[in-house]
């Protein structure tokens, strides 16, 4: 391997903004046929780097070459043009045009007279879904489109240009299953190109990666082999403190006493029916399913963001309606939810992180209808010490906080808002080792302190280790109700895929 | 897995006429055009004369100005812009044409180039502000507009002049005995627009507007979509205070003010969004027609002219209330 040309090699590159240094002296080099993970926490410096090698921003100091060539993209047209092609992690689609317009941008094909041919577009995009093996229509208006199909368009759109170099930022964060991205990934590399591969999944790595390189506060730390490498290394190189410890499962206490708070009996709605269930007092249950099987409009539906078509829902024993989140946050004992897309449903990026925090209770910390800068602070580092965020955050613009700290932010905010059901939707999405431990631990606060949970996760090892009791949905339904003591990630993969426990087990 | 099957059913043929429907609903200049043909009835039943070919050639007219200005408004405002300059070129474009009237056919394509020049150069002006320096473009183009209207003042002081009359006379006429020459000049914007629309250019306009940060990192120059924009709008604007200058026959220096609000009337009621990315500068041509249209139909009503503010407004306010109506409907329909 030492002998061959790399596809890439960076080397010595440094990157400030201003005062703020994002990258400095970080080294990496990539074979020809090779997935090479790029590890570290949220801020690490991973985006700049990517945003460095696909074009869009220019390095203060440092070499890169490609092939043995000095490289030095002046655009990401540059780059791409040079064989570099890049899966954004913020998803670089345009939402007013089509799926095949997206995928012929910036230069559509021309007819006669030069002018754009709708009819060519539309092939080529058509050619490129049947290539990659995605069943969109060419002619779907991607505003209308699954996070989950965005994803996978944004990363077709990359392989599509054959690239020599082909960087994957966070590729799955809206997938629930990976075997269509590990083929397109396995062929492409068995056709020579070497794959940057940006992913918080440690799992996904390994079964993807050989090698890996680990970026701490801007700085590589250092290249292993993944073979050779145990996580808690990786962990460790990732996070610099042994904060790597191991998750310890909760023991579960015989809850069914517990006063139910939240009990939902056959609720239909959109995309979802015949749910029912019951969340006690002090309880994390746990909601597992693959994407598209009708948790995210049921647990929209449960705060009054959906539709319900059918069904009751009681609140501390009491039938109530949710008509929406301001409603569902004054029933009974309160429900907050904690949505999905932070960027576009959670925060917001101009105001600073403690006054987000506030906001739901925004009528609490004023005087006389004037909000009082102090007592929104107060308020607010109180309920940021819950979820373990730094303090110094707070009087930064939430919009310039890294994705794990706004998504501990809004963590704090639903519980400042003295809800005692959290209705938490994929809380670790997209967030860093450390972070997601930060975050299992106020969950964890949360319940033992008399709050319920009722938490989806995308990603099983979290349910494993955080519910008492886990609901499988497939289908739109309830397929399966595991206990505490059951919930293993064996069983959870078979019932996500609609096998059920008696068939597996056997 | 699940995914492709609600892809599957996405894509489920058959739906291409009820999308293109669907499509012209939505992006509000069926809703406007709509609403034209309404008040033209109306209008056509109160005042016979509507129907004859002086009485389409006087609406033309009357019409083309505002419209052609409100064309260029929607380029800027599709690229997730305000331009605020229009107000500036029509009277610098209109001052010129009565101080300076030039004779014959030749003598109205130099004035016709004068106007485009002037616009052009604000356009550019506008575009190296906003694009490049990426000032705000309320801000910026609220400057060049106060900048035009000033050298409006310079260069006459009073209403007064007279635009040369081939102009006058020639470009109010009727072509064929039936079509009005500024409906034609309206139908050649039409006309360049429908070509853009088929341009990478075109493109890049509506995708900057809807997400710049996604535009700049799908390849699409945010500064050259944002400066033909701006390019594109100064030559219209100037197209249009020459089309004024037609109608008055006479300068003004204060003659683009009412055209600053109007325009933006026009860009809202043809469905053109004010938050970028979304519309049809047919859209906006049709909301202006309209907003004429409307003044005529209250006239014809026996309705005083102090209530023509009242009534446009309430007009346009109802029309936008309709047209986000019917592309909430049509959303939650392509949902189902």
């Amino acid at each position: 391997m030492s002998g061959a040309v790399s596809a890439l090699d960076v080397r010595s590159v440094s990157k400030s903004y201003g005062a703020t240094v994002a990258l400095q002296d970080v080294s990496i080099e990539l074979q020809p046929g090779e997935v090479h993970a790029l590890l570290g926490e949220n801020g690490a410096g991973k985006s700049t780097l990517v945003k460095i090698l696909s074009g869009v921003v220019k390095p203060d100091v440092g070499a890169m070459r490609m092939g043995g060539e000095p490289y030095g993209p002046h655009s990401i047209v540059d780059a791409r043009r040079r064989g570099v092609a890049t899966a954004f992690q913020e998803l670089s689609l345009v939402p007013n045009l089509t799926v095949a317009q997206n995928l012929s941008l910036p230069r559509q094909p021309k007819g006669s007279l030069g002018l754009v041919s709708g009819a060519a577009t539309q092939k080529h995009g058509a050619a490129v879904l049947e290539r990659f093996g995605l069943r969109l229509s060419p002619n779907a208006m991607v505003a209308g489109l699954t996070l989950a199909e965005r994803q996978r368009l944004e990363i077709t759109r990359a392989f599509a240009c054959d690239p020599r170099v082909l960087i994957l930022d966070e590729p799955t964060a809206a997938l629930a299953e990976t075997d269509w991205l590990f083929r397109l990934v396995r062929q492409a590399t068995a056709a020579g190109a070497a794959v940057l591969y940006i992913s918080h999944r440690l799992h996904e790595v390994r079964e993807l990666c050989q090698r890996a390189t680990v970026l701490r506060n801007g700085r590589s730390i250092g290249t292993v082999g993944l073979e050779d490498a145990t996580d808690h290394t990786i962990f460790e190189m990732m996070v610099g403190r042994s904060q790597a410890e191991e998750m310890q499962h909760r023991t579960a206490a015989a809850q069914s006493t517990r006063p139910a708070v939240l009990q939902a009996q056959g609720l239909a709605g959109d995309s979802f029916k015949n749910i029912s269930f019951t969340l006690r007092e002090g309880e994390i249950l746990g909601v597992a399913g693959l994407e598209g099987q009708g948790q995210r409009a049921l647990f929209r539906a449960l705060v009054g963001l959906a539709p319900l078509a059918s069904g009751s829902v009681k609140v501390d024993g009491a039938l109530v309606r949710l008509s929406g989140p301001d409603v569902a946050l004054k029933t009974g004992r309160g429900i907050a939810f904690l949505p999905e897309e932070r960027k576009t449903e959670g925060i917001f990026p101009a105001l600073a992180t403690a006054s987000n925090i506030v906001l739901p209770v925004i009528g609490r910390v004023g005087r006389a209808g004037f909000v009082s800068e102090r007592l929104e602070r107060e308020a607010a580092a109180e309920s940021s010490s819950q979820v373990d965020l730094n303090s110094r955050y707070l009087d930064f613009r939430i919009g310039d906080l890294s994705g794990g700290n706004q998504q501990k932010a809004l963590l704090a905010r639903a519980m400042q808002t003295g809800a005692k059901i959290l209705l938490l939707y994929d809380p670790t999405r997209g967030v860093d080792v450390g972070t997601k431990q930060s975050i299992y631990a106020a969950i964890r606060s949360f319940a033992e302190s008399g709050g319920s949970v009722l938490l989806y996760s995308s990603e099983l090892p979290e349910l494993v280790h955080l519910a008492d009791r886990c609901l499988v949905v497939y289908g739109g339904r309830i397929f399966a109700e595991m206990p505490g003591g059951d919930i293993n990630e064996r069983t959870l993969v078979a019932a996500l895929t609609g096998h059920s426990m008696q068939e597996t087990a056997a | 897995m699940s995914a492709n099957a609600d892809a599957a059913a996405a894509s489920a043929p058959g739906s291409n006429l009820s999308l293109a429907f669907r499509r012209g609903l939505t992006d509000g200049a069926g809703v406007v055009a709509i609403l034209y043909v309404i008040l033209f009835t109306l209008y056509a039943l109160w005042d016979r004369s509507a129907l004859t070919v002086s009485g389409v050639t006087n609406l033309s007219n009357n019409a083309a100005p505002l419209a052609i200005a409100a064309a260029g408004e929607s380029l800027v405002v599709i690229s997730k812009g305000f331009d605020l300059s229009v107000a500036g070129v029509v009277s610098l474009s209109n001052v010129l044409m009565a101080s300076y009237p030039v004779e014959g056919p030749g003598g109205a394509l130099v004035s016709l180039l004068i106007c485009l020049g002037v616009g052009g150069a604000i356009g550019v002006v506008n575009g190296v502000l906003v694009a490049i320096l990426r000032l705000q473009s309320i801000a910026a183009t609220l400057g060049t507009m106060i900048m035009g209207q000033g050298l409006a003042l310079v260069i006459m002081d009073a209403p007064g002049g007279t635009v040369a009359d081939w102009v006058s006379y020639t470009l109010t006429d009727v072509l064929f005995g039936v079509m009005p020459i500024s409906g034609l000049i309206v139908l050649a914007v039409v006309g360049l627009w429908l070509l853009f629309r088929h341009t990478d250019a075109c493109t890049g306009l509506f995708a900057v507007g809807a997400d710049e940060t996604a535009a700049s990192l799908s390849g699409i120059s945010v500064v050259s979509a944002r400066f033909t924009a701006f390019v594109g709008a100064g030559l219209l604007y100037g197209l249009a205070g020459f089309m004024l200058s037609v109608q008055t026959a006479t300068g003004n220096p204060t003659a683009g003010t009412p055209f600053l609000m109007l325009t933006f009337a026009a860009v809202a009621l043809g469905g053109v969004s004010l938050t970028g990315g979304r519309g049809s500068l047919v859209g906006a041509i049709i909301g202006a027609a309209t907003l004429m249209l409307l003044q005529k139909v209250l006239f014809s009503g026996g309705v005083s002219s102090f209530y023509t503010g009242i009534f446009q407004g309430v007009v346009m306010v109802l029309a936008i209330v309709f047209g986000s109506l019917v592309s909430r409907l049509a959303a939650t329909g392509a949902r189902a």
